[in-house]
């Protein structure tokens, strides 16, 4: 069975003009999305995360690579008939109320009148937008045209969400909501591509990402295992002194203080428990034993800097 | 189909709800204001007061005319005048449906819906043009209403001469549609349709241009972007000829034939096919 959302070798080159500098956008990028699976799409500015969205919708077209959306390759209509998408910074019609504006997007994607009904009252009641529902959108404030913005996403019951920064400019509350539809979603079965900067958002919400930078892919996998640091422990002891520290590094491990902990380096899990053991001996008391795990913030932070400072796009002559 | 309805119907709200409906149609409520109150002068109520009086002539600058031929010839004098109104508000009021669609941030809404680029594009044309029909309508209808009712005399080709001024709104507006589509901009859209607009209609003076030209290259570019422009000239005589019913002038009666409408037809055909390709092939 194909996958939900198919990338294979995607290259995107911005050809100059005029004399001008063309720009490799992507280079190489390939990803799979499942169904029921959030992903998240990671990376600086410019590192080419819209491009492929936009490829994906056939907004773009690639200079070489396949991709395919539920099987269907991508710039067919076709391709487009069973996916939402939320752009960052769309621009609904402000004349619009938002149930006319579910209903003008749910025409458009083929839907019946009877079928636009429903799921419109269904979804404005979802995303705590029925006491607005015949208010004009140019009265909307920012949180609120983001969440019609995903109301108008999904009012065809799409099959696979593409959404570009979902919770830019609402409030902790509405992203709780959004996180959780998201996540509701997905156990529908729904794939969903996640394009965000908010990065604790993506370690919160997606269960796979990738990071872009300068239009490849250069790391990509779970979060936990993105996240986790091997061989690292965090100690919390007491009392910690230097003929402690001193036992521990006696059996080969790396030690740190930090903040009041002691942060280890060791073989294995052996290894650890060799130090308890001599923790014990010692006559400490041990108070927190945990495995080091670097935020998603730190991985992406890493990467980007090793490749430069910026992840934006390569200029090619 | 429903996309394209849809599509269709979206464009006529956005007009009505950004004020463009309704200062495309006051602006033509004033034309027929001013018309409907020329009607009711004196000078005019007399003329035709004697017209009832005796019969089916009106006293006209010494002579006697029938009141027919008369109105017959003050619509199809009016019906040059309409073409040129016609279709200028028709350009001011449709140049921005494309250039508005390609926004950033309200493209992506539409074209990430199971809608092909061209029927998008397509549909937004086809509003365009019923937008100008509906106007059309509106227009010359109302002023072909009052002149009955003032006159008791009916020509159904003033009305019919309206479907020859949509044909030349049809071509400027494909051309509007190109423009759009390459340069994003409202403004350039509506400049350089005015520009093919008047430029076209200089060349219908080709054959002097040409003979006035030293060159003999020149002289064929001349003769050549006469037969590639539309022919807008051409068409505001045809209008007239058309509403004359054969009254007219021999000049203006030679415009009422296939070539002006099968190059402007062609003029249009190439630039929204044009369009359509660019608009395709277009990275958003």
């Amino acid at each position: 069975m194909a996958s939900a959302i198919s990338v294979s070798g995607l290259f995107k080159r911005y050809e100059a003009r005029f004399g001008g500098i063309s720009i490799l956008a992507l280079d190489d990028v390939s990803l799979q999305v499942e169904a029921g699976e959030i992903f998240g799409l990671l990376g600086p500015n410019g590192a080419g995360k819209t491009t492929a969205v936009k490829i994906l919708l056939g907004l773009t077209h690639a200079t070489a690579g396949e991709a395919s959306l539920l099987g269907v390759p991508v710039g067919r209509p076709e391709s487009r008939r069973r996916v939402g998408y939320l752009p960052e910074g769309h621009r609904f019609p402000g004349y619009l109320t938002a149930r006319a504006t579910l209903s003008v997007f749910g025409r458009m994607s083929g839907m019946s009148s009877e079928a636009i009904r429903s799921r419109t009252e269904e979804l404005l009641a979802r995303l705590r937008l029925s006491d607005w529902a015949d208010v004009r959108v140019k009265k909307f404030s920012k949180g609120m045209v983001q969440r019609l913005g995903l109301a108008a996403a999904l009012v065809h019951d799409p099959e696979v969400l593409l959404l570009d920064e979902p919770t830019d400019g609402v409030d902790p509350v509405g992203r709780r909501e959004i996180r959780d539809l998201l996540r509701e979603e997905a156990a529908r079965g729904r794939a969903i591509l996640l394009n965000s900067h908010l990065l604790s958002e993506i370690e919160q919400t997606c269960d796979r990402v990738a990071i872009l930078r300068k239009g490849r892919i250069v790391r990509a996998g779970r979060i936990e295992d993105l996240t986790r640091r091997e061989a690292r422990y965090r100690m919390a002891v007491e009392p910690v002194d230097e003929p402690l520290l001193e036992a521990f590094r006696a059996t080969g491990a790396a030690v740190e203080r930090v903040n009041g902990h002691l942060l280890l380096s060791v073989r294995d899990l052996a290894h650890v428990n060799l130090l308890v053991d001599r923790l014990r001996a010692e006559g400490r008391s041990l108070k927190e034993l945990s495995p080091d795990k670097s935020s998603l913030e730190d991985v992406f932070v890493d990467l980007v800097r090793s490749g430069g400072e910026t992840g934006e796009p390569e200029k090619v002559n | 189909m429903k996309a394209f309805v849809a599509s269709v119907e979206d464009v006529f709200r956005e007009a009505s709800a950004r004020w463009t409906l309704l200062a495309y149609f006051a602006l033509s409520s004033l034309f027929i204001l001013i018309f409907a109150f020329a009607v009711n002068l004196d000078i005019v109520d007399g003329a035709l007061a004697g017209a009832k009086l005796f019969g089916r002539s009106v006293e006209f600058r010494g002579g006697s005319v029938d009141l027919d031929r008369l109105v017959l010839g003050f619509e199809s004098g009016f019906s040059a005048f309409l073409y040129l109104v016609g279709t200028f508000l028709a350009v001011f009021a449709t140049a921005h449906l494309v250039p508005r669609l390609q926004e950033k941030g309200t493209v992506d809404l539409y074209l990430s819906r199971p809608v092909g680029r061209v029927p998008l594009l397509l549909s937004r044309y086809a509003a365009g043009l019923l937008l100008s029909a509906s106007n059309l309508l509106y227009l010359i209808g109302s002023i072909w209403i009052i002149v009955i009712w003032k006159t008791k005399v009916a020509h159904p080709r003033f009305l019919l001469g309206g479907g020859v001024i949509l044909f030349a709104i049809a071509a400027l507006l494909a051309f509007a549609f190109l423009v759009g589509v390459v340069t994003s901009s409202t403004g350039v859209s509506i400049m350089a349709t005015y520009g093919v607009f008047f430029f076209s209609a200089l060349l219908a003076g080709h054959d002097r241009i040409a003979a006035a030209l030293s060159k003999e290259w020149q002289a064929k570019a001349v003769n050549g972007l006469y037969w590639i422009f539309p022919k807008t000239a051409e068409l505001g005589q045809a209008v007239v000829a058309f509403v004359s019913a054969g009254a007219a002038p021999q000049r203006l009666q030679q415009s009422l034939n296939v070539w002006p409408f099968a190059t402007t037809a062609a003029f249009g055909a190439a630039c929204l096919a044009l369009a359509s390709l660019l608009f395709r092939r277009k990275d958003f």
